[in-house]
């Protein structure tokens, strides 16, 4: 339903679209234009680069954090001990006489 | 269409003399939608570059030439929505700096350079503006394209990419408001007269 208000409103909605003035493209609108594009080219061209180069910045710190956390794990790895060697060398007789848990015979006493 | 879509082809791979007729093809009606939408003559050129712009950036995303047209639309609407938002917040302050006396000693000055016909049309767009300052930027120009523009609710489906049930009733909504927006300054303050010829 359409009343009075509503035809009112179209016919000032009318009357906006006659006084809204339209201004003509000036001669400067294509150059202007050209230059927005330009500049915007620029700065999108620089900011590949930084991140082209922060990219490559990160990819050479991982490798050479992962280069430090693996080498020295390598190097300090027994290179043909076994597991019963290593064990006797990190505790031997003496102490574990001392602790009470193996019986320590002292050759001078069984003489 | 105002352009073959060869040309927008010739456009997307770089061509910059294609890219120049789509613009020249364009201009004009891009001047207008947007003149309409933000009421402003004196930054029209700066929000029309704005749109062509963002199309020479995006298009490389157009797929069919079907969806151009529309797609340009969607562009204008939101360098326009872009324009009105910073708008708002630059006049909220600009206002707040000025004094009454200043506002109104302004209003004077411009009145008396301004002929009656010029005064007429300036009074029918301030009024607009003021009861589309009732609704959101993106109902305001929602209602612009619709009832100024005279888009077809289809064609406003196609830009917005909604449904149209959600469209009409966006616009239902947003006509409503203003409506009320309307009766209630009849009891206020003089409407702008209509032309007498």
């Amino acid at each position: 339903m359409v009343n009075r208000s509503d035809r009112e409103l179209d016919a000032l909605f009318a009357d906006y679209r006659v006084a809204a003035e339209v201004p003509e493209p000036g001669p400067s609108f294509m150059p202007r234009l050209w230059d927005r594009i330009e500049k915007r080219r620029s700065f999108a061209f620089q900011w590949k680069r930084v991140t082209q180069v922060f990219v490559g910045s990160a990819a050479v710190i991982c490798l050479l954090l992962t280069g430090i956390m693996v080498v020295p794990r390598t190097a300090a790895a027994p290179s043909h001990a076994t597991y019963l060697d290593v064990l006797a060398e990190a505790h031997p007789t003496e102490n574990l006489a001392a602790q009470g848990i193996a019986r320590f015979d002292n050759p001078e006493a069984s003489r | 269409m105002l352009v073959e879509f060869e040309l927008i082809q010739k456009a997307q791979s770089g061509d910059d003399a294609a890219f120049n007729q789509v613009v020249t093809a364009y201009r004009k009606r891009i001047f207008g939608t947007v003149a309409r939408l933000i009421g402003r003559p004196e930054d029209v050129e700066d929000v029309a570059q704005e749109v062509f712009l963002r199309l020479y950036y995006s298009l490389d995303q157009l797929r069919t030439w079907e969806v151009f047209e529309p797609w340009l639309y969607r562009l204008t609407v939101n360098a326009s929505y872009d324009y009105l938002r910073k708008q708002r917040r630059r006049n909220e302050s600009r206002m707040a700096d000025l004094s009454e006396q200043q506002v109104m000693l302004a209003d004077a000055a411009a009145g008396g350079r301004v002929n009656t016909e010029e005064q007429r049309r300036r009074q029918v767009k301030e009024f607009v503006g003021s009861l589309l300052d009732s609704v959101s930027e993106e109902d305001r120009i929602l209602l612009m394209l619709k009832e100024v523009e005279g888009l077809s609710v289809k064609e406003l489906e196609k830009i917005y990419s909604v449904k149209e049930n959600a469209l009409k009733v966006r616009l239902f909504r947003a006509r409503q408001r203003v409506l009320k927006a309307f009766e209630s300054s009849n009891k206020v303050v003089k409407r702008p007269e209509a032309p007498t010829d």
